[in-house]
């Protein structure tokens, strides 16, 4: 009997085809015989010459025979684990069980049997061949399982409590184990990194820059109000305008007094020294420092080389004094001990210009 | 006049030398513009392409993006594979010479530090080198019964959902199947049937037997060298390459 193996089949029509062939006559596998599948093949095909095809009348004998083989075919195909262990003689002795049994053939029914039976003998014999023929060393796998595990941070020390019997009991897994395996493991792939757009689509919106031309031009306008005399009632409350509100009400503080007494100057530390308040003495600079810019006042030096200021009458003002004034940038400093030493020295009791509010305490600490 | 000198030269090439299963029906004239409009749009197409990592077959190059310009399909396919070098650092390789299909691979050097990948991929990578791994130093070729039984000491079976892998049958038989990073073959005569599984032709391009030898070799401390049989394997596979 030719070992095929090409389709499990075991049909008695197929069975007498290949009979008919030469036994010897193989089909390449590309496996190298073991022992014993040389011995079964060799003991097939004595066999299968010798076969008498008679008419078989011993019904029984016949029923009995084909369980045996059934039964046999089954054990073999059960116990395929085993048999393939290279320690186990077991599949000898399947062969040389069917050998036993062959001899009580004498029909092509029952032989067909011992042809099925032979095909998965054969298997098994190959199977084990591949596992005696690797090449490769030794390779425990199970300990390489474990120092895997030890990789992914394994704490072997404590229980985990899991519904799972099938886990390992006394060993924790952390959640994060195959992310670690994963960070190792990108080193070893020449893997091209997948392509995703950052910032996704891109999607325009044209009605962005219309707002940001109409706030230009809002702008623009409260300033060209604020250069007008001070008179102008404005319409609105808004931060900007608080701080042009103070500005404003410094402005007309400052020319009240002057109108009083146009012609003595007045020193700059007495208008915008606040006694009572630090923080307030440097708003008031502040203030002042605007209406500087917008020239509606200036600073200048007495003889004593101390700063005075005065208000720039709207009808002189313009180009006569930008042209003739220098515009010069000073910047003051001022720290509450020269606060309070400028205080001390021209014996400033009052602030000139009135704060808005009333004094919290808070603010009287901090003097 | 160069231009169409060019073009005509292109479109000879390709009758003369080039594939075999092509039969241009007209050489039309190609501009250098056109041209490289179509390299630029198959660029893009395989790196979009390769974001699932399925490999890209020849025939969807053809019909999404080469369309009418088949005569100049080498040229195209060359030089958008010498932009994904140059520009990307990617290299487009042929994994299937009979049925031509294609993958990305890297081509720059494994940079140290941390790899700026998501996590669901780094995971699977780590299950992946493990798989390959075993697969190697088990001598190339294992029965999916021998795979299974591995991974259940790594608290990974194929019956149950992981917490990490989700369905990981499906992620072992179907999706590293498909991306070529395994393959699976049935065994025959085997009944109910079994299959093994071997690596597959990406598995073979993006790393190699050495890398994973030395994989094995560090995660149980021991020099590569001592499995000597894998070793002069690897050493042999490397010369190849």
């Amino acid at each position: 009997m030719s070992h095929t193996g090409n389709s499990g089949e075991s049909s008695p029509a197929s069975r007498r085809r290949r009979r008919s062939r030469p036994p010897h006559a193989q089909e390449d596998r590309a496996e190298e015989d073991t022992a014993e599948e040389e011995t079964a093949e060799e003991a097939a095909g004595e066999r299968l010459r010798q076969l008498d095809i008679g008419d078989g009348d011993d019904r029984e004998h016949n029923r009995m025979i084909r369980s045996q083989y059934r039964e046999l075919i089954s054990t073999v195909q059960q116990n395929r684990e085993a048999m393939l262990n290279s320690k186990s003689n077991r599949l000898t002795e399947a062969l040389e069980e069917a050998n036993r049994l062959f001899d009580g053939v004498c029909r092509a029914r029952e032989a067909a049997l011992d042809a099925q039976f032979l095909v998965i003998a054969s298997n098994i014999g190959k199977e084990k061949a591949n596992e005696l023929h690797s090449e490769m060393s030794a390779f425990d796998s199970t300990a390489f399982a474990e120092d895997l595990l030890t990789f992914m941070g394994i704490n072997r020390t404590e229980v985990e409590e899991t519904d799972d019997s099938e886990d390992v009991p006394g060993a924790f897994l952390p959640s994060d184990a195959w992310r670690t395996m994963g960070e190792e493991a990108s080193k070893y792939f020449r893997r091209a990194p997948t392509f995703h757009y950052m910032m996704g689509s891109f999607k325009s919106e044209p009605p962005a820059p219309k707002q940001r031309i109409e706030r230009q031009k809002k702008a623009g306008r409260g300033k060209a109000e604020q250069a007008m005399p001070a008179q102008l009632k404005k319409m609105e409350e808004s931060h900007q305008e608080a701080t042009e509100k103070e500005v404003e009400r410094i402005l007309r503080i400052l020319q009240t007094h002057f109108e009083n007494d146009p012609n003595t100057p007045i020193s700059f530390f007495d208008f915008v020294m606040d006694p009572n308040s630090f923080a307030r003495t440097v708003e008031n600079v502040f203030h002042v420092s605007f209406l500087i810019r917008d020239g509606l006042a200036k600073i200048k030096l007495d003889e004593d080389e101390l700063p005075i200021i005065e208000p720039i009458k709207p009808s002189e003002g313009g180009e006569e004094d930008s042209r003739a004034g220098v515009r010069n940038q000073v910047v003051i400093s001022l720290d509450q001990r020269e606060w309070k030493e400028i205080i001390e020295t021209f014996q400033i009791r009052e602030a000139m210009i009135t704060p808005l509010y009333e004094n919290t305490e808070e603010e009287m600490e901090t003097e | 006049m160069s231009q169409r000198k060019r073009s005509k030269g292109l479109g000879s090439s390709q009758l003369t030398g080039g594939e075999d299963d092509f039969i241009p029906t007209q050489v039309e004239r190609r501009s250098q513009d056109q041209v490289n409009q179509k390299v630029s749009e198959l660029v893009q197409f395989l790196l979009v392409k390769d974001q699932k990592k399925i490999p890209i077959k020849r025939a969807d190059m053809l019909k999404n993006i080469i369309r009418e310009y088949r005569d100049a399909y080498s040229e195209i396919v060359k030089r958008a594979d010498r932009t994904l070098q140059a520009v990307f650092g990617l290299q487009l390789v042929e994994i299937d010479t009979k049925r031509h299909i294609y993958i990305l691979i890297n081509n720059l050097p494994r940079p140290e530090g941390q790899h700026l990948c998501r996590d669901k991929e780094k995971e699977k990578m780590g299950l992946l080198l493990v798989i390959l791994s075993f697969i190697f130093m088990k001598g190339n070729s294992v029965k999916d019964s021998a795979l299974w039984e591995f991974l259940h000491l790594l608290r990974v079976y194929p019956g149950k959902q992981h917490s990490v892998f989700g369905d990981v049958r499906k992620l072992v038989t179907e999706e590293f199947v498909r991306q070529k990073y395994l393959e699976t073959t049935a065994i025959p005569l085997t009944d109910p049937p079994e299959f093994k599984y071997q690596w597959g032709p990406r598995a073979e391009k993006e790393t190699s037997k050495k890398d994973v030898l030395n994989f094995v070799a560090k995660m149980q401390s021991k020099d590569p060298t001592f499995w000597a049989s894998q070793y002069s394997e690897a050493e042999a596979n490397k010369a190849t390459t």
